[in-house]
């Protein structure tokens, strides 16, 4: 038996933990009124005691990451380019300013973990005036980094404390330059992760790094083929209990921007069935095609209020709805994807517990018919043995 | 001086952009080429970006009448472009028209130099002239 | 079920594509006759094959061009793609397609493929029986082979750095090798049940000062992509530069390297031609001076000793060309071929020295890339400079190697950017331009250079 096989693999959702040996993979719903040490013990106590300190791998996803404040110069360089290297970091929470509107812009009163600040290429400076000072003395954040041209760094740091200062993630030639910022905040996450009370616990049963999903299945995504029949194009869906994330193949964009990896990721921050369940809603509500959806899946609007497994699952299959739609050209979001090019698409996480192929295929037809007017016909993967996540885990246990 | 330059829209004639970026070059311009089909808003976020002082937009198959109306409203959004020099080459219209009426309609559009069907160096000698002019008053 | 199979399922599972049917198409692969494969024809032939160029959107306006071409007495007829196709979107090239049948007026700049199917297109190859070559320019041209493969089109032109730094300003490179990498298996993978489907990479590329040395090194790069999947019968091909000396250098140190490092890798069994296109820059408007030049390229082609050409039109210069002016460039170079005769060896050595060592140097440093796989230290290669293509459109070239014409019209190297010409190499080029001129003057020589033919 390769070495591997021994290894025990956790992952601690916002909703769900999963628990998974070399044979078997275990699903539990989290109980909110224990800590996550106990809610594990209680419920796979005996799995996790056949271990190892040194044999066991943990990520989570359950803190919904780090809450993030891009401050940049312009929407197509500095905002996009921090925007996509923070996504790809793992982070879920990003707003965005620009910065010449800065003072009409309201405070967040939530505290932030990280603010960024971009812009401007090296030859240029002077492009952060005291309007930035200003607006950070009222924010309050954990965290400050800058990213921006190299001779306003100095002037930053000479009027702003704690600020952490990178290289500029543009270049002269105006491409992005990802590394330096992606480890910062993948470091950052990671810190906080260890950070977060109930995850300390975790660190009892295991003596390796806790680290987050996202990164965990970014790590697997050039692996995928391992598993799955999976043909690029595609994208992967994890429609969790709080957020809906997205890892794409680049292909499906017209983007100027030249990155390292064959995959980018974005989050739906409010899209859940569980603890963004309220949202997920108001934005079906919003959709005018939600009605002939729900009729299609012979459902009425009442269904929001049900608390059943019907109305899990019907929520489920508005999710999948909904998300095509804000990633295509009918709700422009972050994003818009040529989703007529895709040639798969992959669902992980616990909608693959509720539903299946048919149910899922049925909805993904409903948005190709409505929304693109097109018989295609993506092959969709359902991931309902988590591999996914085992794949990105083990190839991150065998490096360690 | 930068510059910020580039063929805007579904425009594919790379062999002059690539000419006018080595033509800017060896007349000493510091210059950001954004090559073919390039946005309106990516010329603009470049020049803030850059900190350029001038702005080159070439236009080879016609269609800049298309886009041209949308110069003025979408540059009234940034607040630090107002030193621009904004200038305009290529094939400006469609079919014949002459340069009377077309110079003075792209000014109208928000563009300080325009040149219909001009060759390069001529051009670009146009835009020295212009930049000089500019800095002694 | 293996990888790729599952893949093709998924690939040829298109809304677009009227149920595939994978053991009929092996069947039919497996009893094809000779005369459709191309590889046949190059190792039975007396003397250059001449291929035109062309497609039409309706079958029948197709079908008329080839009539006209095999009257001319062609070789090896083409299969041009209209560019809906190009950029896989399917559902316009259909639209476009009815349009053009409905109304006598062409939509499409080509042939859609994919729209018409491997059913009906097939009927067409199998009456013509002639080799098919298909050209299109895409970079994910997954579903498109398949369905030229089954139509009976046993030549797949393009390549992932060929068909895309030319073309595209932002279509993600890496992507393209996979999807390139697909297309090798699938044509290693008919090669085994008949006579081998024979790849050739786009030497033209931008068609614009790419210097020799560029153009061997990403021909050899294809070629080495395309044999380690198991392909059999590959073409290496150049477009006329302007000199007809360069031109014969060119011929002989591309034939000369690609058998070299096709054995590096334990290829030598694979077949491999070379295929010279003529004139691809900006042509004359002029007709009559078209056909001049056509006829010249064509006594160039000889002197190379091309395996085969690839022909314009007199009409280059206004338009998509009339099936009449495209068969008149078939018969005419055909005569040339027949009457051309006691051509002399010619060679420079210094020249071929210079050029090897170009490309060995360029070649070496792709090797000597750390990524793990030969495509990844392609790619890299391609972004950080160590290739690049002169008037690339895409954001992923440096563009900042500069070209010059010396006063032989040989295409020389001014400004190497990160390209690793050999510093020996870099000042004979350099020396054989006059380079004493204001920088302006360079410009305007090379705005000249661009367009030495009109």
């Amino acid at each position: 038996m390769s070495a591997e096989s021994n290894k025990l693999l956790i992952d601690i959702g916002s909703t769900y933990f999963k628990v998974s040996t070399s044979n078997s993979i275990e699903q539990h719903f989290r109980d909110f009124n224990r800590t996550i040490l106990d809610d594990l013990t209680q419920k796979c106590g005996d799995t996790v005691q056949r271990y190892d300190q040194s044999d066991v791998h943990i990520c989570s996803s359950a803190n919904g990451g780090l809450s993030t404040l891009i401050i940049g110069l312009t929407q197509s360089y500095s905002l996009k380019y921090a925007t996509n290297i923070a996504y790809n970091s793992g982070i879920n929470i990003i707003d965005s300013i620009v910065f010449q509107d800065i003072e009409t812009y309201s405070v967040p009163s939530d505290l932030i973990d990280v603010v960024i600040v971009v812009g401007g290429i090296d030859s240029n400076s002077g492009l952060f005036d005291e309007r930035l000072d200003n607006y950070l003395a009222k924010l309050n954040y954990s965290n400050f980094v800058f990213v921006g041209n190299e001779p306003d760094a100095q002037a930053i740091k000479s009027r702003i404390d704690n600020v952490t200062l990178l290289p500029n993630i543009i270049d002269n030639r105006l491409h992005i330059v990802e590394t330096h910022l992606k480890d910062y905040l993948t470091n950052l996450y990671q810190q906080d992760i260890e950070g977060k009370e109930d995850i300390k616990h975790l660190y009892k049963i295991t003596s390796n790094q806790i680290y987050s999903t996202p990164y965990v299945v970014n790590k697997s995504l050039p692996l995928i083929n391992a598993s799955f029949s999976v043909t690029d194009p595609f994208i992967l869906l994890d429609i969790g209990g709080a957020t809906t994330d997205v890892h794409y193949s680049k292909d499906l964009l017209t983007d100027n921007i030249v990155t390292e990896q064959g995959h980018d990721r974005i989050v739906f921050k409010k899209l859940g069935v569980y603890k963004s369940r309220q949202s997920l809603i108001f934005t079906a509500e919003n959709n005018e095609f939600s009605y002939e959806l729900l009729m299609h899946l012979k459902v009425t609007e009442n269904i929001y209020n049900e608390n059943s497994e019907k109305a899990t699952k019907i929520l489920m299959q508005l999710a999948i709805f909904l998300v095509l739609c804000k990633m295509s050209h009918y709700r422009p979001a972050y994003v818009t994807l040529k989703l007529l090019a895709m040639n798969s698409i992959v669902f992980t996480g616990g909608i693959t517990k509720v539903l299946t192929t048919e149910d899922i295929e049925d909805v993904v037809a409903f948005f190709y018919r409505k929304i693109l007017n097109s018989e295609h016909k993506p092959a969709t993967v359902l991931d309902n043995n988590y591999d996914i996540w085992t794949l990105g885990a083990k190839e991150h246990a065998a490096c360690q | 001086m930068k510059i910020v330059t580039g063929v805007i829209g579904n425009d594919i004639h790379v062999v002059a952009n690539r000419l006018m970026d080595l033509s800017l070059n060896a007349r000493g311009y510091e210059v950001f080429n954004l090559g073919v089909n390039t946005y309106l808003e990516e010329f603009f976020d470049a020049s803030v970006e850059t900190g350029a002082d001038v702005l080159l937009i070439s236009s080879l198959n016609g269609e800049a009448e298309g886009w041209a109306r949308d110069v003025k409203p979408l540059m009234s959004r940034y607040n630090s472009l107002d030193n621009l020099v904004m200038m305009i080459g290529g094939n400006l219209t469609v079919g014949s028209g002459s340069a009377t009426d077309i110079i003075p309609r792209y000014q109208k559009y928000g563009f300080d130099l325009v040149c219909h069907q001009v060759d390069l160096n001529t051009g670009l000698d146009m835009l020295e002239d212009y930049l000089k002019e500019h800095k002694t008053s | 079920m293996s990888q790729l199979q599952e893949e093709r399922d998924i690939i040829l599972g298109n809304e677009n594509v009227d149920s595939f049917d994978f053991d009929e198409v092996r069947e039919f692969v497996r009893g094809a006759d000779k005369n459709l494969f191309i590889s046949h024809a190059f190792a039975n032939r007396d003397k250059m094959l001449v291929q035109p160029r062309g497609g039409f959107p309706t079958y029948e306006k197709q079908y008329a061009l080839y009539e006209f071409f095999v009257d001319a007495n062609v070789d090896v007829l083409p299969l041009t793609i209209d560019s809906n196709t190009r950029l896989n979107d399917y559902a316009t090239a259909k639209k476009m397609l009815r349009l053009s049948e409905a109304n006598e007026v062409d939509m499409l700049n080509g042939y859609p493929l994919v729209n018409h199917g491997y059913r009906t297109t097939r009927k067409m190859m199998t009456h013509f029986n002639h080799p098919v070559s298909l050209r299109h320019g895409t970079p994910d041209a997954r579903l498109l082979i398949e369905i030229a493969i089954a139509s009976g089109i046993f030549e797949i032109e393009g390549g992932p750095i060929t068909y895309l730094l030319p073309y595209s300003k932002n279509f993600p490179l890496d992507k393209a090798f996979l999807y390139w990498k697909y297309v090798e298996r699938v044509c290693a993978d008919y090669s085994t049940l008949n006579l081998p489907i024979n790849r050739e990479s786009f030497g033209p590329l931008t068609a614009t000062l790419v210097p020799p040395s560029i153009t061997i090194v990403i021909q050899l790069l294809e070629m080495l992509l395309s044999l380690e999947e198991g392909v059999k019968s590959f073409s290496v091909s150049f477009s006329q530069q302007g000199s007809m000396i360069q031109d014969i250098v060119t011929g002989k140190v591309t034939r000369a390297l690609a058998k070299h490092y096709a054995k590096e890798i334990g290829c030598e069994d694979a077949d491999i031609h070379l295929v010279y296109h003529q004139w691809m820059g900006a042509f004359p408007t002029n007709r009559d001076s078209a056909d001049q030049l056509i006829n010249m390229s064509t006594v160039i082609a000889s002197m190379v000793g091309a395996d085969k050409i690839i022909t314009k039109t007199r009409e280059e210069a206004v338009g998509i060309p009339t099936k009449e002016a495209n068969a008149q460039t078939v018969a005419n170079t055909q005569y040339t071929l027949n009457i051309l005769s006691g051509l002399p060896a010619i060679s420079d050595e210094q020249e071929e020295e210079i050029l090897t060592a170009e490309v060995h140097a360029i070649m070496e440093a792709v090797f000597n890339d750390p990524a793990d796989t030969l495509w990844r230290k392609v790619f890299n290669s391609i972004k950080n400079g160590v290739i690049d293509v002169p008037f690339s459109p895409h954001i992923i070239n440096h563009n900042k190697m500069i070209t010059i014409r010396d006063s032989n019209k040989n295409i020389r190297i001014i400004e190497r950017g990160n390209v690793p010409i050999p510093d020996h190499c870099y000042q004979y080029e350099r020396s054989c331009c006059d380079l004493d001129k204001d920088t302006t003057d360079i410009v305007n020589d090379i705005i000249h250079d661009i367009g030495i033919m009109q």
